[in-house]
């Protein structure tokens, strides 16, 4: 009878074996990871951090910043000003293909740039990129589909024009992942998903395969500028958890991957990762934002005082987040070129002052008499939820406040974010190139689209736009940093802390520069497996 | 039979119609926005209007569903709302494969492995290995399987590294792990009812008959007793097939399985309402064509029963 059994387990556990059966991959890949599936990848309509990573893979821009922030050439080799700094001319790069081979024209630059610009295309970072070009206002009415502003001079000469207003930070922006050269025959043959079916690009891999859900594979490209990547053979798994991620790390199947801040503290003290362990600042600032138009005390700028003077964000950084991350005293994180953090390093709008924070709310007339506030928090990672529990407990004791730390799925909190209804949110913002427009612009500008906070200051607008139209970086920085104290002195954004990244890297891993920006990785075509 | 199996078809209708229907009204009740999500940044009310307008959601929602309906009809599943251009059908065709072949091999995992311990158990009812076995059915049953998921992935890909931690990346070896996940509690409940209806099998008058006349034991077992056990049995195994399509659902994204079931999740918590519908769709036709064959294949295991 036992034999019957033993047997009926054996027959089982083959053809569980044998109908499971699949191919292996190749050994000698080089692994990274993923955060989650793209929706797209087009870099023009790019919005989520994979589309951004995968643009940096496969596609190539007209410059490039490095890990310490430096503009360096890529399509173009080099360029000079005119027109007292408001025509740019590039020399593009003749070693430049795209990845079926032909070569890369000043025609292809500017075709992209067009449908960039071109409302058609709904491409989300098109007035970051592309708004201080002369026509862009016309491209975006839809009088035209050809930006004015680029001509192109030569086969391998391209002339970008810019509006005096919207000068600054130019180069900065063209090294956002959007502002790529593509393929355009590729493009407009292969339909609404072309990048589905074809590798459009002109940057250190060509897709090979998309595997929903799965991953990416990817090959080295012989035409890229900077000639074949150092590794051939590239895949990015999908690993949605970061979890799973340390998982697939620890058991030898990706050669890097981010640390969960969660599981920061374990790694760090572990003797097996102490030279595989990489921590590096993030261009990543954590905020409070405070929403008058959803929560009506904070229409009384002593009520929002009040506020950030209840919150020691040193306890914040020091507690919650064990000394990883450093506290925020102003919201454009250091790593950005003349930064109020990184040139008055010690700048607090607001020092940690509870008794102050009480006489504020007295004398606005609210003290004990605040209703309920909701404080949603950004679901993609842990630290949001950690810092706003934070912050709820102070301004419970302080204050006594009554703040219920809304925690909600992904789609509910995008939804409440861009409709701008969170009385109060925790958010983080991350740099997707480095600069001062980048965070004032983007989210404090009453003009913008990211404005999640409805802060409305004609004062810090017309400062936004006197930075724009400077005609020095040094002009420029001094005036975003007068347009950050008055956004800070408002206190609609309070920022908490700001953040730096914890990698693990493989020791045959070579070439792995750390960067400030996005997820952390940016210089693929210099990864190399050592044997 | 086979008037018998139209009749079923076309009583699932209704229930077709009503899931449809709850599915459809709930993933638009629950707060969050498709339009907001596809917008993002560029979002203002005027273009949310727009945008609105142009993919149907500004209808009144019974209209909404009759068009849904009668697209379904002709096959259309339409478009992701999330990510323009690509159609639900191709989302389906590209993870429903990976889905079936994980839960398919966890139900044989679990009905040959059920049915093995099942029978040990009856067979020695009473005894140390059926009283073991008792411990390991409540054990696998009480225990959440993202629980057990966790701990064999730290013993068997942290620890020891003899299988892959998640994703399909190495063949069969990765699907080891997900597979026995989401078979242990199938198994559980399948080594119960086979115990129990052999338990009760092995009492009866035909067993003694077939011993006195000196059959093999095995043969008394398999052939008599466990041939007339079958009908609970086979019942099981369809219900455990239900069980184990909505295992996937969290055995899918603790593994990061690329199936249908991750897909629906990741649609949930976009507010991706085409994709929802259709993977709800999906599972409820697998869900009741398992059970219109398990109801046929009674005719096939006992003689007695007509249709």
């Amino acid at each position: 009878m036992y034999r019957t059994v033993v047997i009926l387990l054996a027959v089982t556990a083959i053809v569980v074996v044998g109908a499971s059966a699949t191919a292996a991959p190749a050994a000698g890949v080089l692994r990274l990871w993923m955060p989650g599936d793209a929706y797209s990848l087009d870099p023009a309509v790019a919005s989520d951090f994979t589309t951004a990573i995968a643009s940096k893979v496969m596609h190539l821009t007209l410059v490039r910043t490095d890990s310490r922030g430096r503009i360096l050439p890529m399509g173009a080799r080099s360029w000079t000003t005119s027109g007292g700094g408001l025509v740019y001319t590039f020399e593009l790069d003749p070693r430049a293909r795209f990845h079926n081979g032909r070569p890369v024209t000043a025609a292809d630059w500017k075709w992209s740039f067009d449908r960039l610009a071109n409302p058609e295309t709904k491409a989300g970072a098109a007035a970051a990129v592309l708004g201080g070009v002369v026509g862009f206002d016309a491209v975006r009415r839809g009088d035209t589909t050809s930006l004015a502003g680029i001509r192109v001079v030569g086969p391998l000469r391209l002339q970008i024009a810019l509006r005096p207003e919207g000068r600054g930070g130019f180069l900065n922006r063209l090294t956002h992942y959007a502002a790529a050269v593509l393929n355009r025959e590729e493009v407009e043959s292969g339909g609404p998903t072309w990048f589905e079916r074809t590798s459009a690009g002109a940057g250190p891999f060509r897709l090979v395969r998309w595997e929903r859900n799965a991953k990416f594979v990817f090959e080295g490209h012989a035409g890229f500028v900077y000639g074949s990547p150092r590794t051939r053979d590239f895949e990015m798994l999908i690993v949605p958890s970061a979890a799973t991620r340390l998982n697939l790390y620890e058991a030898g199947e990706l050669h890097a991957t981010d640390v969960p801040l969660t599981d920061y503290r374990r790694v760090a003290q572990d003797p097996r990762y102490r030279d595989e362990l990489r921590v590096f600042p993030r261009a990543q600032v954590l905020w409070l934002g405070l929403n008058p138009e959803a929560y009506p005390p904070f229409r009384d700028r002593r009520v929002r005082q009040a506020v950030a003077m209840a919150i020691d964000r040193d306890r914040i950084a020091r507690t919650v987040f064990f000394g990883f991350y450093t506290p925020a005293g102003a919201f454009v994180p250091p790593q950005v070129s003349g930064a109020l953090a990184a040139v008055e390093p010690a700048y607090r709008a607001y020092p940690y002052d509870p008794q102050r924070a009480k006489q504020l709310l007295a004398e606005a007339g609210v003290a004990g008499r605040l209703p309920p506030l909701e404080l949603p928090n950004n679901p993609a990672a842990p630290d949001y939820q950690m810092a706003a529990e934070a912050v709820a407990a102070m301004l419970k004791e302080h204050l006594g406040m009554d703040v219920r730390v809304l925690r909600q799925e992904h789609a509910a909190w995008s939804t409440g974010l861009v409709r701008r209804e969170f009385p109060a949110l925790l958010a983080g913002w991350t740099a997707a190139y480095l600069d001062y427009g980048y965070y004032l612009d983007l989210l404090l500008d009453s003009r913008s689209g990211l404005n999640f906070t409805n802060y409305k200051n004609p004062e810090f607008d017309r400062l936004i736009d006197q930075a724009n139209a400077a005609r020095s970086d040094e002009e420029r920085e001094a005036v975003y940093r007068r347009a950050e104290r008055l956004a800070l002195a408002d206190a609609h954004v309070i920022p908490l802390v700001f953040t730096r990244f914890a990698h693990l890297v493989k020791p045959q891993l070579k070439g792995y520069e750390g960067s400030p920006l996005n997820l952390g990785i940016s210089e693929f075509w210099g990864l190399a497996l050592s044997r | 039979m086979i008037r018998y199996a139209l009749r079923r078809i076309l009583l699932t209708v209704p229930l077709v119609l009503v899931a449809a229907f709850l599915v459809f009204t709930a993933g638009r009740l629950a707060p969050g926005d498709p339009v907001a999500a596809r917008l993002g940044q560029e979002y203002d009310p005027v273009a949310a209007a727009a945008l609105r307008r142009q993919m149907g959601l500004d209808r009144p929602l019974v209209v909404q569903f009759a068009a849904y309906l009668a697209a379904v009809a002709r096959f259309d599943f339409g478009e992701s709302l999330i990510t323009p251009g690509r159609r639900v059908s191709a989302i389906v065709a590209d993870h429903l494969p990976v889905s079936l072949r994980l839960t398919t091999l966890a139900i044989l995992l679990a009905g040959g492995v059920g049915l093995a311990l099942g029978v040990a158990g009856a067979v020695r009812a009473g005894g140390a290995l059926d009283r073991t076995l008792q411990l390991l059915i409540l054990g696998a049953l009480s225990v959440p399987n993202f629980v057990v998921a966790a701990l064999l992935v730290l013993l068997f890909g942290v620890w020891w590294g003899v299988l892959p931690v998640a994703g399909l990346y190495h063949g069969w070896r990765s699907l080891v792990l997900p597979v026995v996940v989401l078979a242990i509690p199938p198994t559980a409940y399948i080594t119960r009812v086979v115990r129990a209806s052999m338990v009760q099998a092995l009492r009866e008058d035909y067993v003694r008959t077939a011993r006195s006349k000196g059959l093999r034991e095995a043969r008394v077992v398999l052939a008599h007793a466990l041939r007339n056990a079958a009908l609970p049995i086979v019942t099981q195994v369809g219900l455990s097939f239900g069980y184990a399509l909505t295992g996937a659902f969290v055995v899918e994204l603790i593994f990061n399985v690329p199936g249908l079931a991750r897909v629906g999740v990741e649609a949930i918590l976009q507010r991706d309402y085409t994709v929802i519908q259709s993977v709800v769709l999906v599972y409820m036709g697998i869900f009741i064509a398992v059970n219109l064959l398990v109801d046929l294949s009674y005719a096939l295991l006992d003689p007695r029963v007509r249709y």
